[in-house]
């Protein structure tokens, strides 16, 4: 395993955006559940685009019966949740399609779930969608790489062991 | 060991934030939580295992507490949710 672990340890596992937009600090989201990081550590993307994709290889582990959220278990053992917007439960699943269901096995970069953002702008709501690494304490460092415009499958999150 | 039971209020059931402030309330003892509902049991300290329960409006919650401070664990996790959920 010497040669494999050499290569693991360089690049760590890297969680590729999951939508399109402006890819943030976790601690710009203004919500404290969040920015405080009550769920875990994390980032967060201003989406210009309402289409969620998988930010790696894993299985479905809770869509939330509103659609406004998904967590997914890595094939490396992250826990992850991606919340669409902000207080969205309140949309009651309004303007959210889910596209997968718990137990189903995803790779990075398969649809998971869409949201129509201008609608949900238009009933008051912030869009900033976060991404939450739940199982945080399993992980020496998680490193957002935040700041930047990002397309599907980007760089923007490095955790490591 | 201590137990209750709670019967959610919430309209939404325990979403992302009451999962987490749950977790968070629970990790601040030392005794093991565990919850149980709608068929599922799970570590009340890992928000993913309360999220995967799904549980929704009118579900039966058990909390069971056992260790140390199992007595204050109990009393401050009813508090929570009552207050909350």
């Amino acid at each position: 395993m010497g040669f494999l672990d050499g290569i693991f340890k360089k690049k760590g596992i890297v969680l590729g955006a999951y939508m399109e937009g402006r890819c943030v600090e976790i601690k710009e989201v203004n919500d404290p559940t969040f920015s405080g990081e009550i769920l875990g550590k994390g980032a967060a993307i201003i989406p210009s685009d309402g289409k969620v994709y998988a930010p790696a290889d894993g299985e479905i582990s809770t869509v939330f019966p509103t659609g406004h959220a998904v967590g997914m278990m890595t094939e490396d053992g992250a826990e992850i949740l991606i919340h669409v917007g902000l207080d969205t439960v309140e949309l009651k699943g309004e303007h959210f399609t889910s596209h997968v269901e718990a137990g189903r096995k995803v790779k990075k970069g398969d649809l998971l779930l869409t949201a129509d953002i201008e609608k949900i702008k238009a009933a008051g709501y912030d869009t900033v969608t976060p991404i939450v690494i739940c199982n945080t304490d399993a992980f020496k460092s998680i490193e957002g790489m935040t700041g930047k415009e990002v397309k599907v499958g980007d760089d923007i999150l490095q955790l490591s062991k | 060991m201590k137990q209750f039971t709670y019967t959610i209020q919430d309209e939404v059931g325990i979403h992302a934030r009451p999962a987490g402030l749950l977790v968070k309330k629970a990790g601040e003892f030392a005794s093991t939580v565990t919850m149980e509902a709608n068929g599922k049991k799970g570590d009340a300290k890992k928000i993913m295992s309360i999220m995967m329960m799904g549980v929704k409006k009118g579900h039966e919650v058990t909390i069971t507490i056992e260790g140390p401070d199992e007595d204050a664990a109990a009393e401050a996790l009813e508090a929570f949710m009552k207050e909350n959920l």
